[in-house]
């Protein structure tokens, strides 16, 4: 009996310790997470020399994490993995840093381990960044102050490139004059909704574009009714779209565009429109919207809709393009890419044009965003060698120079995302667009550019090279036609978003801060409310759902939002 | 036992073949559309127009496939995780079913010990203590860190434990006179006359084992140490992260991921191998094994 | 001393399972303070404020959550009665299969949707019940106008219980036929002796035979009462069945939608073992106190 107790209270005791020592090693440990660096231990100390890409007389470890997309070209050797990256190579016998890659993961995967990385208190000395977690980091007092490394090594043309914008996307990445982060930012103009629509159908029936959403609305109907295809069979649909209403594609940012209603953005949340009185109000619940989605609702009543566009993501909607389904979509400039492509390579005379997005009086203003950064990228505060870091963006953009060109092909393992940090030319799109223009009006055979944007105007040089050879060696047809159309025709993609850019046809999203805290503990609920609502209502519920809609937005939390976005607007916003 | 089988014995076996002849089909039908999908031309694949049989018979996905490193790479690291983590998940089942699978009159503490495993069914820290548990005992990037942190299967091991209460008692009693330990009892008379519900574990074991794919996401630092479906998983992208604008980047990466059927080939062949696994273990399904052992 | 002599063996065989559970399983649930706390990853568990049961209130008093919970317990409630008797009606009829082949061929057919994620499987059920998928062929040959299923929440939700039903049924019919084989073969032998037919057999040897793990499975079920199959709806649902499957798992995955909110998701996974472990505990032990036997 008594033997027993003993071994009882044993056996108990060396339960409680051994949990008690997991928990406390455990604890200890991402207690000191806070405190200690995880970067600097190895680092040795290095006097940095001057200039932009200057060479380090010692190795200097800079530590990274990263997203990665697979390597694109299928020239790429076999196996490659980002850490044998020849971009790393290359980098470190020009200026001697030594890149190691704490991790790599997937893109979509990155930002959950990004979490742990954090909460674990393992960050590298580099940091890619969403503004979230840019946000977070920088209340933490976890980043380094870039503004002197950054007047001292930015090259030219980084500087040049931040300066572009009269300095607005760098300006939203600092506090107090402090630089915490350099953004990676680009043209907002890229989010300009057109319309897409296939000419040769529009020939088939005989129908010229259309203007107004009237105009629209014919069309869109005869392209159900009238077999715009002409083979013979009803299976046809006019307007593409898939499940969720606001997206990054086959939505309907554009089409509301066309009542000057202005929802989003394309993100799960509202879009924030300067009203009369200088304050900004949320698109998402303006009145003009009830008339869009009346027309939607009769859109699907008639079949212009596909009866199931509830069920469908992207990847459905791509293979109703691609099987010549539809005829009409409203999207970027970046459609002919993909997946147009698909649907050229599979009907050879599918023949897809862009046009302004109509509106109930002639051609209309799409929603722009006031900035477009993908990536933000910061340094540890703990990193010995924070010019690194500008160092290595120069790096990025020199390579980009023709001198480099037959080095940097992708069977040599250079495989461009796979380095980081890569700070573009914001303007890209806009330098490829006149250099290969340039190039075609002199009927040159080779692009003679010589600065940093020669890789990438070349390369797209070669696609229209061979669209206009009729060349399938290195692309299909569908594909050549596809970076042609996007990227350089007049009225293609580009070509006509620059147009109405220089028409200033276009209303701002004014709000670009992260979610407001209300956002965050609300948004979800506010978001499944609209997505219920709006699909209900196209599918056949009555329209006046919309104004029960308006009144639970601002009641679960829209009004608090909106005062929110407001204090936002007035205190922190760049004017 | 010769007499022929009656009217209704006939017709409930007619039905009962017709019958699981259907479900037969339903479970089959995924595995044929895959496999069509990934022997059809790559434009029929994207237009959707494939059901249950190729359209624009083409190898070419089987060819790419043959040269794609990255999936032999993971499946190799899969063949080694099920291999290792089969062995030392099975072990653990083994020993520490067989004790809590004694009465409580020969084992006084059994119920205690059941349900400090039990509860751990139940309870789970989530995900960013076990990530910081898993770093912290060092096995980070290695494959013991899809190994060890489910090394014990407290699911399998309830099984087990009841698959092993079910051995008739006189069994081990008689072991018990002969003077042999519990020990020997376990790895000589339990083992032996457990086979098919080993192999009912052994498979759920393996299964698991290959199924897993996010644990890889989280402790391996690097793509080259995925095991296969962790690879499998990169290529499908069904729940699209939350972007709101497509840049130019991401663009380059959608025309070059227009590869549906190489993609579909990868995940047909990446079940493959896990498919022939049932059939090999069916053999140990026999009837009458423990009770031809009871016999002797 | 002659206990602790008799016992130590057993104790030791558990020594491995132990640490491992304690290590894995345990440590990490120091986690759970995350609930309590507005946690934020970069400040840790210790920096993290303490907000009591805020986390709680929050997502209790959410509007919809009412509905979700609800929603929750429904499709689990299906999902697990119907795991339990249609892999026993098919362990039943299987074991009358006298053509062992066949038997073995239906085995893997049933068990093969297993090794498909529903990644992969998701799209193949919205496409056999989309509007001109097979299953409306079938209701159009039948003269009626086809049936948007995926678009109408009570269809919808039986398509979900009905296509998890038949991905994972193959995993407790392989527990059952393994139980089967379990049974003492003279049973079977002494009942043909004495005329009884294969009706009587089934229902006085076997079902009585397979009784312990059909009350194990139960039981385990019984834990996941408010797990209705996350990846599943999360895959397969679309605004216009919110109102009807809508669960816990996927509500609490769109809470992170604008950042994410580890502490309510903390609050609700305790809050889901808090639930599990007590109806399993009531279970195990209404089972010991009227029936004398232990479930585990």
């Amino acid at each position: 009996m008594k033997s027993s107790k003993t071994l009882k209270t044993i056996l108990l005791l060396s339960m409680v310790m051994a949990a008690f020592t997991a928990c406390s090693s455990k604890g200890s440990d991402s207690a000191s997470t806070g405190t200690t660096t995880p970067s600097g231990e190895t680092k040795t100390e290095t006097a940095a020399p001057e200039g932009p890409l200057s060479k380090y007389p010692e190795p200097v470890e800079v530590t990274e994490v990263m997203g990665f997309r697979p390597a694109e070209d299928p020239r790429t050797p076999k196996g490659l993995t980002p850490d044998k990256n020849a971009y790393l190579q290359q980098l470190k016998d020009m200026l001697n840093i030594d890149v190691k890659y704490k991790w790599t993961v997937p893109t979509d995967q990155f930002e959950q381990k990004f979490a742990l990385a954090m909460a674990s208190g393992d960050l590298p000395d580099i940091l890619e960044l969403g503004q979230k977690d840019y946000e977070k980091l920088r209340k933490q007092d976890m980043l380094a102050d870039l503004s002197e490394a950054y007047e001292k090594y930015a090259s030219p043309e980084l500087k040049k490139y931040m300066e572009s914008d009269g300095g607005f996307s760098m300006k939203v990445f600092s506090k107090d004059g402090k630089q915490y982060g350099i953004p990676s930012f680009e043209d907002p103009f890229l989010s300009t909704q057109l319309l897409w629509i296939r000419k040769d159908w529009l020939d088939n029936l005989k129908l010229q574009p259309p203007t107004t959403m009237e105009e629209l609305d014919k069309i869109a109907e005869a392209f159900v009714k009238n077999d715009p295809d002409q083979n013979g069979k009803d299976d046809t649909y006019g307007v593409a779209l898939q499940k969720t209403l606001f997206f990054w594609g086959f939505d309907v940012r554009g089409f509301f565009n066309g009542f000057n209603a202005y929802p989003s953005v394309g993100d799960a949340q509202t879009a924030w429109i300067k009203g009369n009185d200088g304050k900004l109000v949320p698109g998402l619940i303006q009145p003009e919207m009830k008339q869009g989605l009346s027309m939607l609702q009769s859109w699907y009543q008639r079949g212009i809709l596909n009866k199931e566009f509830a069920l469908k993501d992207e990847n459905k909607v791509v293979e109703d393009i691609t099987a010549g389904k539809v005829g009409i979509s409203y999207g970027e400039w970046w459609y002919p890419a993909w997946p147009l492509n698909l649907n050229v390579d599979k009907d050879p005379k599918a023949n897809w044009i862009a046009i302004q997005i109509p509106s109930i009086s002639g051609p209309g203003k799409s929603l722009v965003p006031k900035l477009r950064s993908g990536r933000i990228y910061a340094v540890n505060k703990n990193m010995k060698n924070p010019e690194a870091a500008i160092k290595m963006m120069n790096f990025y953009i020199e390579m980009g120079k023709k001198k480099y060109t037959d080095m940097l092909k992708p069977e040599n393992g250079f495989v461009y995302n796979w380095f980081s940090p890569r700070v573009y030319n914001p303007g890209q799109i806009e330098t490829i667009y006149t250099e290969v223009n340039k190039a075609l009006a002199a009927n040159q055979t080779e692009i003679t550019l010589d600065d940093e944007n020669y890789t990438l105007v070349k390369d797209v040089f070669n696609y229209v090279k061979d669209y206009q050879s009729g060349s399938t060696k290195i692309a299909s047809k569908g594909t050549n036609w596809g970076g042609y159309f996007s990227r350089v025709a007049e009225n293609g993609g580009w070509g006509l978003t620059r147009q109405i850019k220089e028409k200033q046809a276009f209303v701002s999203n004014e709000f670009y801060g992260i979610p407001t805290s209300t956002q965050v503990e609300k948004g979800s609920q506010l978001d499944k409310l609209m997505q219920e609502t709006f699909t209900k209502i196209i599918l056949g519920a009555p329209i006046d759902e919309f104004d029960k809609f308006v009144t639970s937005w601002k009641t679960l939390g829209g009004d608090k939002i909106t005062e929110e976005v407001n204090a936002w607007y007035n205190e922190q916003a760049v004017k | 036992m010769l007499h022929k089988p009656s009217l209704s014995r006939r017709m409930f076996i007619v039905l009962n073949t017709l019958l699981l002849t259907l479900i037969t089909v339903l479970g089959i039908i995924p595995f044929v559309h895959l496999l069509s999908i990934s022997l059809s031309s790559n434009t029929a694949a994207m237009a959707g127009e494939v059901k249950l049989w190729p359209v624009g018979f083409s190898l070419d996905a089987y060819m790419f496939l043959g040269e794609k490193v990255e999936f032999f790479r993971s499946l190799w690291v899969s063949i080694e995780r099920v291999v290792l983590g089969t062995a030392v998940n099975m072990f653990l089942v083994f020993i520490t079913a067989f004790p809590l699978a004694r009465p409580n009159s020969q084992f006084k503490y059994r119920t205690v010990y059941v349900w400090f495993f039990a509860i751990t069914m139940f309870f789970g820290g989530g995900l960013i203590p076990t990530y910081i548990v898993v770093k912290n005992t060092g096995i980070m990037d290695s494959i013991w860190a899809l190994i060890l942190p489910g090394a014990l299967n407290v699911w399998n091991m309830v099984l087990m434990l009841n698959f092993f209460r079910s051995i008739p008692r006189e069994l081990d009693e008689a072991a018990t006179i002969d003077g042999a330990g519990y020990w020997r009892i376990l790895w000589q008379i339990y083992l032996p006359v457990s086979l098919p519900s080993i192999a009912t574990i052994g498979l759920f074991t393996i299964v698991g084992h290959w199924n897993a794919w996010f644990d890889g996401i989280l402790y391996m630092n690097s793509p080259d140490k995925y095991p296969l479906q962790t690879y499998l998983s990169t290529l499908i992208t069904a729940i699209n992260s939350q972007m709101s604008s497509m840049s130019p980047e991401q663009l380059k990466s959608m025309e070059n991921l227009s590869e549906k059927t190489l993609r579909t080939a990868q995940i047909f062949m990446g079940a493959l191998p896990i498919m022939l696994v049932y059939p090999f273990l069916q053999k140990y399904f026999v009837k009458g094994m423990t009770v031809g052992s009871v016999k002797e | 001393m002659k206990l602790l002599r008799k016992e130590y063996p057993l104790h030791l065989m558990l020594v491995p399972g132990v640490i491992l559970t304690l290590i894995y399983a345990y440590g990490p649930m120091a986690g759970l303070v995350m609930a309590f706390q507005q946690f934020e990853p970069l400040s840790g568990f210790f920096k993290s404020e303490w907000v009591g049961f805020d986390n709680f209130t929050y997502v209790f008093n959410l509007p919809d959550f009412n509905q979700v919970l609800w929603n929750t317990i429904v499709i689990s409630l299906f999902k697990m009665v119907l795991f339990l008797v249609v892999p026993l009606i098919l362990a039943l009829l299987l074991n009358e299969v006298t053509r062992r082949w066949f038997s073995r061929f239906i085995q893997s057919a049933i068990f093969l949707p297993f090794f498909l994620s529903w990644t992969v499987l998701g799209g193949v059920v919205i496409e056999l019940f989309s509007m001109d998928g097979p299953v409306n062929g079938i209701v159009k040959s039948l003269g009626s106008e086809p049936i948007m299923f995926m678009l109408n929440n009570d269809w919808f939700r039986g398509i979900i219980i009905g296509s998890d039903v038949w991905k994972g049924m193959g995993y407790n019919m392989i527990v059952m036929l393994a139980a089967i084989t379990g049974i003492n073969a003279t049973l079977y032998e002494a009942a043909e002796v004495d005329g009884a037919g294969k009706w009587k057999q089934m229902v006085h040897i076997t079902l009585p035979g397979i009784a312990p793990i059909i009350i194990l499975l139960s039981v385990l079920s019984l834990g996941n009462v408010l797990n209705a199959g996350f990846e599943q709806i999360l895959i397969m649902y679309n605004p216009t069945v919110y109102e009807g499957a809508d669960v816990i798992d996927t509500f609490v995955y769109r809470l992170g939608m604008f950042s994410q909110q580890f502490g309510p998701a903390a609050a609700v996974g305790l809050f889901k073992s808090v639930i599990s472990l007590g109806l399993v505990s009531i279970t195990y032990y209404a089972a010991y106190k009227y029936n004398n036997y232990r479930i585990f």
